[in-house]
């Protein structure tokens, strides 16, 4: 009857200072290890965005284990693009919108759960975003300082939090149409601010 | 990217949410991209410690097979599937000896004559060996552990029946439809009544004996009496298992599914 048992699938052999790539090909694989090593890589910093997002570090915490777990499950889905040896993005997909499911749930308990939109990394961005990408570097950061904490908010959950509109109208409880006017009115205040 | 990277200061601020937005923007941008700049996090490692350890309490849940999803899709319980689904494994080795045993009854029907009357014998008697290694003392080797369960008892005694009874009927179902004379539906069920009703008498037997003692006495008692009407020159001992014969089997077996009901009602 061993014959018919599972055979173990081989995993690839990693450690703590493994790249991400490798560490989800393991635990793709079943292998707990690679998954705790990823939990101590990361979850600080995504609680630490995280609770930018919402005040209340329950739901937080709520948030990041759902996002570990869905990382448990769904880790064979992680396709790196080509010489990125980082999960990062990928992971904050996942945490920001179980932390969105997360407040609906607690919200409307009686709303069924979100249909669940496919992780993609983001990072495909438009040019303007991809200049808004490098908030760090550069003048936009006192072009930012410029637009009213509304505009700010929605250029902030629609471009760094790569949400889609209808997430971002969740997370910042306004109706999709006015996040969609907020974020051109925001887009073209900036590009004012930076070609003048 | 160039040079800008978070200093140390700038990070515990953004960690203990004392940023204001555009730095905070900023140092997320930053940290989507940044590796070393996110170890600069400070890691609270009691926090970290406790996330791990209720993750690892779902992660090292051990993953359902495709019966227990099966089965608990069809809408039992969890605890009951993974019961169910599990048992087979109890009688590996009887599940083997059964897949033996019925091929050679295949193959003494397709080559010796009227070598069909030993699957006739044989068929009956298959599920009810399964049934006596279900339960009981000295066959279970968990049975001290597993009688103390509020599952033991009579409850246990059921599922895992079931669970020996699918198998079991489903291999004696597929060895009779590869019997030489098959030609009807009819042909590959003759046996089921008889068999359901052995295993419900030894059930209801096992009330006062072990039920390996029961299963044995029933299952002698019918190769004995199959034996000595072979013997007795009838030409037919498959006259037991004719249509009107069949009427008979039926009333046995409701009235020892009865009893055992009525004795599981009261107990």
């Amino acid at each position: 009857m061993k014959l018919f048992r599972r055979a173990h699938r081989r995993a690839p052999s990693y450690g703590p200072d493994s790249a991400d790539p490798a560490l989800l090909t393991a635990i793709a694989a079943g292998e707990a290890e690679a998954l705790e090593i990823l939990h101590r890589r990361h979850a600080p910093w995504l609680r630490a965005r995280l609770n930018y997002r919402c005040s209340d570090p329950d739901q937080v915490d709520a948030a990041l284990q759902e996002t570990f777990l869905a990382v448990w499950k769904n880790a064979g889905s992680f396709t790196p693009r080509p010489g990125d040896t980082d999960a990062g993005a990928w992971l904050w997909t996942i945490a920001i919108r179980q932390l969105i499911s997360q407040l609906r749930r607690r919200a409307n308990r009686w709303i069924s759960d979100i249909e669940a939109e496919p992780y993609e990394t983001i990072g495909d961005a438009s040019a303007e975003e991809t200049v808004l990408l490098n908030i760090e570097h550069g003048p936009l950061g006192t072009a930012l300082h410029s637009l009213s904490p509304e505009l700010r908010a929605a250029i902030q959950a629609t471009v760094l939090d790569g949400l889609t509109v209808r997430e971002a109208a969740r997370i910042l409880q306004i109706p999709e149409g006015t996040v969609k006017t907020r974020v051109m009115r925001a887009k073209a205040r900036l590009r004012e601010a930076l070609t003048s | 990217m160039s040079g800008w990277h978070l200093t140390p200061a700038q990070a515990h601020d953004y960690a203990a949410r004392r940023s204001d937005e555009i730095t905070a923007m900023s140092v997320e941008a930053h940290l989507m991209h940044c590796a070393p700049c996110r170890t600069l996090m400070p890691a609270d490692e009691q926090w970290l410690a406790d996330g791990w350890a209720s993750l690892r309490d779902v992660v090292d849940r051990p993953r359902r097979g495709p019966v227990e999803t099966l089965l608990s899709l069809a809408g039992l319980r969890a605890e009951t599937a993974k019961l169910l689904a599990a048992t087979p494994r109890l009688y590996q080795a009887w599940l083997g000896s059964t897949v033996v045993v019925l091929a050679a009854a295949l193959v003494a029907a397709h080559v010796m004559p009227r070598g069909s009357l030993m699957f006739v014998f044989l068929a009956p008697v298959v599920p009810l060996v399964g049934v006596a290694l279900a339960y009981g003392r000295g066959v279970d080797p968990a049975h001290t552990l597993a009688s103390v369960t509020p599952m033991a008892g009579q409850r246990l005694l059921f599922l895992r029946t079931c669970s020996v009874l699918v198998p079991a009927l489903l291999l004696c179902t597929g060895a009779a439809l590869l019997l030489p004379y098959t030609t009807s539906a009819w042909d590959a069920v003759f046996w089921l009544l008889p068999s359901l009703a052995l295993v419900a008498g030894s059930l209801l037997l096992g009330r006062w004996i072990h039920l390996s003692a029961a299963s044995g006495i029933v299952g002698a008692l019918w190769l004995a009496v199959l034996g000595l009407v072979s013997l007795s020159g009838q030409t037919v001992p498959v006259g037991v298992f004719a249509p009107a014969a069949q009427l008979w089997w039926g009333v046995l077996l409701s009235a020892l599914l009865g009893l055992l009901l009525l004795r599981a009602r009261t107990a």
